[in-house]
């Protein structure tokens, strides 16, 4: 995918699994290592970036994980701002360990704590002008750096029918899909997203799965682009990815687990299409929960089975951690799919 | 017989000259060489090298049935003199070979005789500076790698294309002579219903200002780049449309042909793999999966429509296919 030498350029590069006869995956280690790296580079190039830093970013993990990597090899200094539902001890201790500086945000309710962290960005920023801030909600470059995950799709799969994916940022899904569909125009675009996360218009609220969904609505997601729009509660997505690792031996997060049901069952139900699933990070980081028993027996509806299609709904709405639902969404922009729901 | 390794570089020194030049003189024979024109590209754009950073590249659609032919005469001093005359970038092409070859200061004669017509994107020059090389070297007795003439060329006209290497699919930077990445086999095989949109008015290919691409066309261009090297390692002349008509439809931004989605529309109802273009020229074609059944009746009822829509210089050519076909 680069020319570049390095690490890191080989660390971003995924993984092919074949999970079907008609469906391909992109597993990759960390996946917000494409876009990390391209938003500095691009920043360098045009004056944004000064060598060595300062870089400041608000993540809810994996983002924060690539800006600290390509931190401690090219040496510039990094201040993340995250939330305590978001980020736990091991990983602030990485990415302090890299040489981040964390500042962690308290947030009871689970939300996210979207708009305290964006205002003790603005603090930093304040604080230090010259300092770049990646933007990754909003920052175009984000859906750019996906032209190197198309371009490794085309050459390792040629046609892709569908491409599946999870939203938070927008990047990989509207990035990959609008690259993709320069060549593929009937390309079928199918979001990942969960229940009362405000992507495609749930009202926001406690959610279990992280690493998927959000509280705002970045730039970045194109509405527009999107065919079909798939809720995946925790349970389904958490299921799904220990089958995953059973299945395929693919140990991968719960963000993983989620996309690829969705994939899964599209599969089963276009045989002769060709779907394309991305899958953003590995296990390792959710040993402890997804993938520990205890924690997960902790949890209320816990077990779960994985159900074998998800409930088409006909308006816009939330459900439980146990459900998974679809949405057809018809490439609208969200403003006229919410006007629908109200009558408008 | 002297070898491009074995001989002497550069000029000859010292009290011998007149020997020495009728030495040379003597062991020059006359030599033929020929090269094929082409029909614009599949491809063309910026694309990252192995140094990491970007370079115009393209890859080339061969048009193997139109080709120059040079003769090189040995003889005589002041130059090399061409016929037709004038035609510097063939004689410099020639001469720069045999000075690489060991023969500095060597005159002679060429001659070049061409069917591939001027100024359209054909790419008749390069075809007749290719051609001048690769008579001099046979003059010389001598051959050249495909990389060795492609950078003469350069050398030569300052830009050069990929129809050094013929059947073999290449993403090849223009402006330096040199390969980008080489797709490891042949053209999946096409027909091409090929014809000139607007006037028939040759134009200057070379002094075309060159295209400013964007950032998200630069990221396109490597997914275009991934899709074609998936196409001829498959052998996919459907997947080679794809990435055909994405090219073309970027360089709609650059140096636009009239009649363009008139045109994408024909190739659609006619079940064609997708429309490329002359990126420096005023070229089209239509590509057809040459192993389709039916291909050769809607190749046929493509290029009546094309004629009937005024569209001028039409001509059917095959690609990597089985026998003769030129219409």
């Amino acid at each position: 995918m680069s020319g570049e030498g390095d690490f890191l350029a080989a660390y971003e590069t995924p993984r092919l699994a074949r999970l079907a006869p008609n469906l391909f995956a992109a597993c990759f280690p960390l996946m917000k290592l494409l876009p990390a790296r391209f938003m500095l580079e691009r920043a360098e190039a045009t004056g944004h970036l000064q060598h060595g830093g300062p870089v400041a970013e608000t993540t809810s993990g994996t983002f924060g994980l690539a800006l600290a990597l390509l931190a401690a090899v090219r040496g510039f200094d990094l201040t993340l701002v995250s939330a305590a539902s978001l980020i736990d001890d091991r990983l602030r201790r990485r990415l302090e360990f890299l040489g981040a500086i964390v500042h962690i945000i308290d947030d009871p309710e689970g939300s996210g704590a979207q708009r305290e962290r964006l205002a003790q960005l603005h603090t930093i920023l304040e604080d230090r002008p010259e300092t770049f801030w990646p933007r990754q909600y909003d920052n175009p470059d984000n859906r750019m750096a996906y032209g190197r995950l198309a371009e490794w799709i085309t050459r390792e799969i040629g046609r892709v029918d569908c491409l599946v994916g999870c939203v938070g940022s927008g990047g990989s899904l509207c990035g990959t899909g609008g690259f993709l569909r320069e060549v593929f125009p009937d390309l079928t675009i199918i979001a990942v997203d969960t229940h009362r996360s405000v992507l495609f218009g749930h009202a926001p609220g406690r959610r279990l799965l992280r690493g998927l969904g959000n509280s705002l609505v970045p730039s970045n997601l194109r509405h527009e682009m999107v065919d079909e729009v798939h809720w995946v509660g925790a349970f389904p997505a958490f299921a799904s990815a220990h089958r995953l690792h059973h299945d395929h031996a693919l140990f991968m997060g719960p963000t993983s687990g989620a996309a690829a049901l969705v994939a899964a069952w599209y599969a089963r139900k276009h045989p002769d299409a060709v779907i394309f699933v991305i899958l953003p990070d590995e296990g390792h980081r959710y040993q402890h929960t997804v993938y520990d028993d205890g924690w997960l027996a902790a949890l209320e509806g816990w077990p779960a089975a994985v159900p074998d299609e998800p409930e088409t709904l006909a308006r816009i709405e939330a459900r439980g951690e146990g459900e998974w639902t679809r949405l057809v969404w018809h490439r609208k922009p969200l403003a006229t799919m919410i006007g629908a729901e109200r009558g408008v | 017989m002297v070898s491009g390794k074995s001989a002497p570089r550069g000029r000859r020194s010292g009290g011998g000259a007149n020997s020495t030049d009728r030495q040379t003189e003597r062991r020059l024979q006359v030599g033929v060489g020929r090269a094929m024109a082409h029909h614009g590209e599949l491809l063309q754009g910026v694309f990252e090298g192995a140094d990491g950073k970007l370079h115009r590249g393209l890859i080339t659609l061969p048009l193997a049935a139109q080709q120059s032919t040079v003769t090189f005469w040995p003889g005589g001093k002041g130059g090399i003199r061409t016929r037709p005359t004038d035609r510097r970038k063939a004689a410099r092409a020639a001469a720069l070979t045999l000075e690489l070859l060991g023969f500095a200061n060597v005159g002679g004669d060429l001659t070049i005789e061409s069917d591939i017509p001027v100024g359209h994107g054909y790419g008749s020059s390069t075809a007749d500076v290719m051609a001048a090389i690769r008579a001099a070297a046979a003059a010389a007795g001598a051959t050249l790698r495909r990389s060795t003439v492609c950078r003469l060329a350069v050398e030569a006209e300052g830009a050069s294309d990929a129809i050094a290497y013929g059947d073999q699919a290449v993403l090849f930077a223009h402006r330096e002579g040199r390969i980008l990445e080489h797709f490891g086999g042949e053209y999946p095989p096409l027909l091409v219903v090929g014809f000139r949109t607007g006037g028939a008015r040759p134009i200057d290919t070379l002094g075309l200002p060159r295209a400013r691409y964007d950032g998200q066309e630069i990221e396109q261009f490597r997914v275009l780049r991934g899709l074609a090297s998936h196409a001829i390692r498959q052998q996919d002349p459907r997947l080679i449309g794809r990435v055909a008509t994405a090219s073309a439809r970027i360089s709609q931004h650059h140096l636009a042909k009239p009649r363009f989605e008139a045109v994408t529309d024909l190739a659609e109802a006619h079940g064609a793999c997708g429309v490329q273009v002359a990126h420096s020229g005023t070229l089209m074609g239509v590509l057809f999966d040459a192993d389709e059944g039916g291909v050769a009746t809607r190749t046929t009822a493509l290029a009546k429509t094309l004629r009937q829509a005024g569209f001028k210089g039409i001509v059917t050519f095959a690609v990597n296919v089985d026998g003769v076909f030129l219409q």
